[in-house]
């Protein structure tokens, strides 16, 4: 009697139905109940911005790489600084997580690289673009904050798909910015008449902005835990406070997760290689205008709206027959035939062919990024991520 | 180029049909077929997709063009101007230039700003020629005493240029150019300096709103820290 009117008690506190850590163990998409539901739409939103920050200088870099004098090798220096940043950002931000709580150590790391996103607007040379790229990439480390929050907010029935949504609909920020930025720039150059070199610095102000306004969103409206944030629930006694080097090198002596960081490198590393070249690739190789470039690069990161959260869900469906294996297997088939994919997008010639190509790639790609992490939850209880991403 | 007569032509596409349809045909020259037959007796479309071919599909190539202008650039006031003076080369036969309709005047990229820029990449083939991005003029044609002079657009940027000129007959096909410069592109080559494009209050306000995002997590940190001493003193 007693237990069940308990139970009773700690269910009405949540408009979810939760599981014994009070983590919710059904995913509602349209819902933005405190505080699953919330930590959902705030992370996968603020996971987006910094996405559209990375690869905001990407659909522009025909007007760049003219402004700032940039060669092709400075270019590609940039592109690879863009995504390097975050290897190591992301391993310092699993033991951030792990110590302060993603509330606060995902907009930390958002208000300390917005503003390398507005000091992108007055950079005026190659070192100075390769600079400012390299910092601003630092911001996909909020990736491991997402995941982490979801993994705290929601059981291990769900967690794939809240994995997968809110990490495929974060790197949609990476197809969406190829769209807002050339939009923008158009705009400020013919509306508001700046000349080109003008245009494109000012354009950069819209995604700084963007991505200041989701910290501060997550700082006042999000919380660590179903039951409150990490510093309350710490000083209260309820939550263990962590030993960073215990955790720290539980997670390194980890093989498993050795393992999902050389596969997740094969699949998110192209993703994040092909975002940073592929407007480029589609203007110079067939001669498309900026806009249609742009167009065509966003269709790219887009198809992350349903690839990468198919992939987590069909993790969770595959695993519900067939437990971990299923989830592995279905892993290596997705990621291999994307694998082939990728090389036959090199060797097609004609227009049509390439867009085809890239779009079947996508899907697969990005969908072997939602199942690689359908399967990283389960790599320890004691749950740290910092060395798959 | 050579001048074709409307009867010529008809016969020339008489010709490549015989030819094109009893071997293998790729599915657009099929089209072009199709249509050429329809309208020979009338040709119009025949004749315009014709010239698109010659332009699009065949594809002019920049060394089948002979150097029949005198191009000459300068600078007079130094600032953002530039002068640019075009003649026919009298050294060539007369009727040389019989075909010339326009002269197209475009900026173009010396070798020294190409290296490392595939985007701007000379390749012979001038539908795919990058070499000259910029448009400077463009004019009918007269034998001599052309100039104009251009104030130079705030999108070029900074490199190192020299001038051509295409002269164009009326299908807009190259048939002849101009440079100011020599073959080998070295001589007579000019810089020009670019915009930034950037504005002091566009500083001023990067500056301010980045020191504003991180003055704003400084007051995050303090209102948790005193958010974690309140529930402690509790």
């Amino acid at each position: 009697m007693d237990i069940s009117q308990n139970l009773e008690k700690n269910d009405r506190k949540f408009a979810l139905p939760v599981d014994s850590e009070h983590k919710a163990t059904e995913f509602r998409l349209f819902s933005m109940a405190t505080p699953h539901m919330r930590a959902f739409h705030l992370s996968w939103i603020s996971f987006f911005s910094c996405f559209v920050s990375t690869f905001a200088a990407p659909p522009l870099l025909p007007i760049i790489r003219d402004n700032l004098d940039l060669t092709a090798t400075d270019i590609g220096n940039a592109g690879i600084a863009a995504v390097s940043g975050a290897v190591f950002a992301r391993i310092a931000m699993g033991t951030a997580c792990d110590l302060f709580g993603p509330r606060l150590a995902s907009s930390s790391l958002i208000l300390l690289t917005a503003p390398a996103v507005f000091l992108s607007a007055i950079a005026n040379s190659p070192a100075a673009f390769l600079m400012v790229r390299f910092f601003t990439g630092f911001s996909l480390a909020t990736f491991v904050s997402t995941q982490f929050w979801m993994s705290s907010m929601f059981s291990p029935a769900v967690v794939g798909t809240a994995n997968g949504l809110s990490g495929g609909w974060g790197n949609l920020g990476g197809g969406a910015t190829q769209l807002i930025m050339p939009l923008v720039y158009s705009l400020i150059h013919s509306h508001i008449g700046s000349t080109k070199f003008t245009a494109w610095r000012i354009a950069f102000f819209i995604p700084a902005v963007f991505q200041t306004l989701s910290a501060f969103a997550i700082f006042f409206l999000g919380q660590d835990m179903p039951d409150g944030n990490y510093v309350r629930l710490e000083k209260s006694g309820e939550k263990h406070k962590d030993n960073f080097s215990q955790v720290f090198y539980h997670a390194i002596t980890n093989y498993r997760g050795w393992i999902l960081a050389l596969t997740y490198g094969y699949c998110f590393g192209v993703e994040l290689t092909i975002d940073n070249i592929i407007a480029q690739y589609f203007y110079d190789r067939f001669n498309v205008n900026l806009h249609t470039a742009g167009i065509i690069a966003a269709s790219f990161g887009l198809a992350n709206l349903f690839s990468r959260p198919g992939g987590g869900i069909l993790s969770d469906v595959v695993a519900k027959r067939f437990g971990m294996r299923g989830r592995l297997w279905t892993l290596w088939v997705v990621q291999m035939i994307g694998g082939f994919l990728c090389l036959l997008l090199g060797k097609v010639g004609s227009l049509t062919a390439s867009i085809v190509v890239m779009l079947v790639f996508s899907v697969f790609v990005q969908a072997a990024c939602g199942l690689t992490f359908g399967v990283v939850p389960f790599v320890s209880r004691r749950y740290v991520l910092s060395p798959v991403c | 180029g050579s001048i074709y007569s409307n009867s010529e032509v008809c016969e020339s596409w008489f010709r490549f049909l015989l030819i094109e349809s009893t071997t293998v045909s790729v599915l657009s020259f099929k089209k072009v077929i199709i249509i050429s037959m329809e309208f020979c007796g009338g040709f119009v479309v025949g004749y315009l997709l014709f010239s698109c071919f010659a332009a699009a599909c065949y594809g002019v190539t920049f060394s089948s063009l002979q150097k029949t202008l005198i191009v000459t650039a300068s600078s007079p006031k130094g600032h953002d101007q530039l002068t640019v003076k075009w003649a026919f080369d009298q050294t060539f036969p007369a009727g040389t230039d019989s075909t010339y309709k326009t002269i197209r005047v475009k900026l173009c990229y010396a070798p020294l700003s190409q290296v490392d820029k595939p985007w701007r990449k000379s390749v012979d083939d001038l539908n795919k020629d990058k070499t000259c991005q910029h448009k400077i003029v463009a004019k009918p044609y007269t034998p001599s005493n052309n100039s104009f002079t251009w104030t130079i657009e705030t999108d070029v940027p900074k490199a190192t240029y020299f001038v051509r000129a295409y002269a164009l007959d009326e299908r807009q096909v190259q048939v002849g150019y101009g440079q100011n410069t020599d073959a080998s592109k070295v001589t007579d080559l000019f810089d020009i300096r670019a915009i930034s494009g950037r504005h002091v209050s566009l500083d001023i306000a990067s500056v301010c709103f980045s020191v504003f995002s991180v003055v704003s997590l400084a007051v995050f940190f303090y209102m948790e820290k005193r958010k974690g001493n309140v529930t402690q003193k509790k």
